[in-house]
């Protein structure tokens, strides 16, 4: 029994209580100890009110209420936090509607603040060595009414914090603010009040709360109800309570349970029949309806039974289903649901009912049994799909669950016998395979050893007459070199044209081109004039390796180009050329049809990837063509968008922007299409066009074909003229 | 239906005489049933794991059935099941018939198996859910309450503020005041006052069994807490509570 408590009861009620509790508790052991002490404290009290009824009530129940168990609320001591949302009601502080005394409330305060307690006040005075705060009310849990107590307390400047820069915080500052401050220490004595904007002198549940400068929404809510409260005097307790939102929550109910740490769910009673420890577990309803469900679950799988015996298999399982959602994981009518699964064959369904059962019931000795039969069972199956180390798992698993299970045992042995022949067998396989590797082969890869071939035929050929390669035809070689880098895939075409190929000066070309670039070898087939071929899905493979060359290939190709013109260095350097700079820069290299030459070049480059254009002849300029192989890296690595605007740049140029179009080197079939997309919604440059432009290519292709040999013919000449120059000059 | 064990009730009231000392134990023995019901009611909440707001709620529409009607013509323990399911939908803490079928079985038979899911069973179910409906109508569907609950949380919140907080926190208020409302509701006492009236009575009989002071201002805190309830009033209500406990003594 609680001594203290006792103690106050009794002085309380004075000598009368004593007696009756001395009458009534008599047998209990504990009131005998503290007997003693309380006829000590026991002084007559002079009570205005004497109350019989309620002594012996207390006599009576006194071994409940004095009990140290009797206690169960806990403190609670979560997060304090002003609930805006008001899930309760919150009212002004009740010594406000008491109109208790000035001194009274000041005694009261002061006897009962703690350090760490919240105070909001206001400014009053600003010293060096702090400043000066009345009073306003109190925030936290402990709501008191002090406005018109005048109760100032000093916050000196050491618990000011910094505002960061190196002024004084002070300043920060006025009179008159409002600030949200904690309790640092209490003179009760002197009535002194100490406080602090440090969070470090709060209470731990209070730490979240901001210290400092507040403004007047932040005030508590209990003090604003408070005011409201003093202007308007008929405002009662109750009116305010009843208007108040949270009162009308249903919920409040629980929220201050909580609250006040009330137990509402265990029988807290001072009826001597209602205490909690006469309560059995077995008589609530929880543990009645588990055992309730459990037997009527079995009724139903006794008659899935009873229809499995038969041979009813359908209405079985539905009996069992029944059971199951009566009581789910009933064991027994997953063991029976299990052996049925079992019997018609659907094994991993079997499987996962046993183990159910057996996890709620790992001593069923059926369900053990059933367990490893149907494991076995399902090891053979796996065996059967050759699936050797799962149906090995299953049989271990079977024997760990009952070693007597000899099936199991054999099962196994066999298993692993067969294992080990199959292991043999694979390595002898795969031995087997290593030789045959080469054998496997796709169309493509067919492809190209065709080609690789003929490359070897005709260099055969070519190197018998390479005697008369000119030393004029390395910068034609040059420009040879860098275009055809990017053309792996004119396999086809490269034969029809070769046929209807053009003079001995191509094939000189072909040939410095190649002793040039002997390393890349695979390349040298693929040259300007030869047409694309069919897009076949070999050369979609082939363009990746074409672009890596590519990469590969420009710093190769710009080197090249040094030992040429200066306008190529400078076309070259740009890679965000103008079309007309291009265009111009070509004219200076001689070639005659600008525009068209550079429509040619990227038309060009645009025939090794693109599958429909028939167009043959690859680009001469190879500042063109660099541009355009810059142009084409670009293009491949950049967006469509970045395509876009490059040909939105292009717009004067009608050939030009129909060849950019076309000449746009693309990557992936899919971005071809997209660009075909692109240009069909651009609108510009439609399909018709496209189309057109490939029935004009092709008589174009002709006249270039013609042309081309004509225009390097024209540039040798040209350059051969420079050089005279040169030498005139000097 | 479990008439068995009122046979003897019922038949007590028949067999008795019409004089005044007999009616007078008439009334008493009504008083006595009522409140072995409601202890009943108590009881199977706390099993079926009701808050006490529910629990409330059935003793006070069992309370106010028979204000209206007699227990000759009603079984009081049918009604009582019947209140606890209507109780749980009005609080909306809703039980199933299962559960209150099955623990009120077990509260006649102790220690038995649980019932069967036969006829029998159905037909209490079916009992319980026309009982339901019958005692709906005769109370006009007018089942929810205002109760003292939330008037005695608010209160022991302003209260507790007046108070220095060791104080309060040795000395079990919440739990007393929170233990004296629920066990008020084995009387009739629950629903023949007003809610702030309970709750203040429940709270002041808290304080005054420790010997609590409050502090005093020009008016008492009781007085602020309910402006229209006297010291007298409280302290009728504290005996007519009070008396309850006593009723166990004589009852169980």
């Amino acid at each position: 029994m609680d001594r203290d408590l006792l103690r106050q009861a009794v002085s309380y009620h004075g000598q009368s209580l004593f007696s009756l509790l001395k009458c009534e508790q008599s047998e209990n052991p504990d009131f005998k100890q503290v007997a003693l002490d309380l006829s000590k404290s026991v002084n007559q009290r002079d009570k205005d009110d004497d109350s019989p009824v309620v002594e012996q009530f207390i006599a009576r129940k006194a071994d409940l209420l004095f009990a140290p168990s009797w206690k169960t609320t806990k403190p609670v001591e979560d997060e304090w936090q002003e609930d805006l949302r008001e899930p309760f009601a919150v009212m002004p502080p009740l010594e406000q509607f008491m109109e208790a005394s000035y001194e009274e409330r000041r005694e009261h305060f002061y006897r009962d603040v703690e350090r760490g307690d919240i105070v909001i006040g206001r400014i009053t005075s600003i010293r060096d060595f702090g400043f000066f705060v009345v009073l306003l009310c109190t925030a936290g849990d402990f709501e008191r009414d002090v406005e018109d107590l005048e109760i100032s307390g000093l916050c000196p400047i050491r618990d000011v914090p910094s505002t960061g820069n190196h002024d004084d915080p002070l300043s920060y500052y006025q009179i008159g603010d409002l600030i949200r401050a904690g309790v640092k220490d209490i003179d009760r004595y002197h009535e002194k009040l100490t406080i602090s904007l440090y969070s470090s002198s709060l209470a731990p549940n209070l730490d979240r709360i901001k210290l400092g400068v507040i403004s007047k929404e932040d005030l508590p809510l209990h003090y604003i109800r408070g005011e409201k409260v003093a202007n308007d005097s008929s405002e009662t307790y109750e009116r305010l309570l009843d208007s108040s939102l949270g009162f009308s929550n249903p919920a409040n109910v629980d929220v201050l349970i909580g609250k006040l740490g009330i137990n509402d769910t265990q029988s807290t009673s001072l009826m001597r029949g209602l205490q909690s420890k006469h309560f059995m577990e077995d008589d609530f309803a929880s543990a009645i309806r588990k055992k309730q469900s459990a037997s009527w679950a079995l009724k139903c799988v006794k008659l899935g039974v009873d229809h499995f015996k038969s041979g009813r298999h359908v209405e079985a399982m539905n009996e069992y289903n029944k059971a199951l959602e009566i009581d789910t994981n009933n064991v027994e009518a997953l063991v029976a649901r299990g052996a049925l699964y079992a019997t018609k064959g659907s094994l991993m369904k079997a499987i996962d009912d046993f183990e159910l059962a057996l996890e709620s019931c790992p001593t069923h000795r059926n369900a053990k049994k059933y367990l490893c039969q149907t494991l076995v069972e399902r090891g053979g199956q796996l065996e059967e799909e050759e699936k050797l180390v799962t149906a090995e798992s299953l049989y271990k698993k079977a024997i760990s669950l009952d070693e007597t299970f000899q099936e199991a045992e054999e099962a196994l042995r066999k298993l692993q016998m067969r294992i080990q022949k199959t292991l043999k067998l694979k390595a002898e396989e795969a031995s087997k395979e290593k030789e045959k590797q080469p054998t496997v082969e796709t169309s493509a890869e067919k492809l190209r050893k065709i080609l690789k071939e003929e490359k070897r035929l005709k260099k055969k050929r070519r190197r018998s007459d390479s005697s008369s390669v000119s030393s004029s035809d390395s910068d034609c070689s040059s420009v040879d070199s860098s275009p055809s880098s990017s053309r792996k895939k004119s396999k086809k075409r490269k034969h029809k044209r070769r046929r209807s190929s053009h003079g001995s000066k191509k094939h000189k070309k072909r040939v410095s081109s190649r002793d040039n670039r002997t390393p890349e070898e695979p390349q040298e087939e693929e040259e300007d004039e030869f047409p694309l071929p069919v897009n076949i899905s070999a050369s979609f493979i082939n363009e990746k390796h074409t672009l890596a060359k590519l990469l590969s290939e420009e710093p190769e190709a710009e080197d090249r180009l040094k030992s040429g013109g200066k306008s190529r260095e400078d076309s070259r350097g740009r890679f965000e050329d103008d079309p007309f700079e291009l265009a111009q820069s070509s004219k200076t290299q001689g070639q005659h049809n600008g525009p068209g030459v550079n429509g040619r070049g990227r038309e060009t480059e645009k025939q090794r990837w693109k599958s429909d254009d028939g167009h043959g002849s690859r680009k001469d300029s190879s500042s063109s063509s660099h541009r355009d192989f810059s142009r084409s890296r670009k293009d491949s690595s950049s967006s469509a968008h970045s395509e876009h605007s490059r040909k939105s740049d292009r717009p004067s140029r009608d050939d030009s922007a129909q060849s950019s179009y076309r000449g746009r080197p693309e990557v992936s079939e899919y971005e071809r299409r997209d660009k075909a997309d692109h240009r069909n919604s651009r609108g510009s440059n439609g399909n018709e066009r496209r189309l057109s432009s490939g029935d004009r290519s092709r008589p174009s292709e002709e006249s270039h074909k013609k042309a081309l040999p004509a225009n390097l013919l024209d540039i040798f000449n040209q350059i051969a003229e420079f050089e005279k120059e040169k030498k005139q000059k000097k | 239906m479990q008439a068995q064990r009122f046979a003897p009730v019922a038949e007590s009231s028949h067999s008795e005489g019409r004089s005044g000392a007999e009616s007078a134990a008439l009334v008493d023995n009504n008083t006595k049933t009522h409140f072995r019901v409601c202890r009943f009611i108590i009881e199977t909440g706390v099993k079926l794991g009701m808050r006490s707001v529910p629990v409330a709620t059935a003793c006070s529409l069992y309370h106010k059935f028979f204000q209206s009607a007699t227990l000759d013509v009603y079984e009081p323990y049918l009604v009582a099941m019947s209140c606890i399911y209507l109780a749980g939908k009005v609080e909306e803490q809703h039980l199933r018939t299962r559960d209150i079928i099955n623990v009120c079985h077990r509260y006649f038979h102790p220690g038995s198996d649980p019932m069967e899911l036969n006829g029998k069973f159905w037909e209490l179910r079916d009992s319980v859910v026309q009982c339901e409906l019958l005692i709906l109508r005769q109370l006009n569907f007018q089942v929810s309450f205002e109760h003292p609950h939330k008037y005695l949380l608010h209160y022991l919140l302003s209260v507790r503020n007046l108070l220095n907080r060791h104080a309060w926190s040795r000395t079990p208020i919440a739990e007393t005041a929170w233990a004296l409302l629920k066990d008020s509701y084995h009387g009739p006492v629950c629903v023949r006052h007003r809610p702030q009236h309970l709750a203040l009575t429940a709270l002041y009989l808290a304080l005054h069994t420790y010997g609590v002071q409050v502090p005093r201002g020009e008016r008492e805190w009781w007085q602020v807490l309910c402006e229209d309830i006297t010291r007298a009033q409280i302290e009728s209500i504290m005996t007519e509570l009070l008396h309850l406990y006593d009723l166990e003594a004589k009852c169980t």
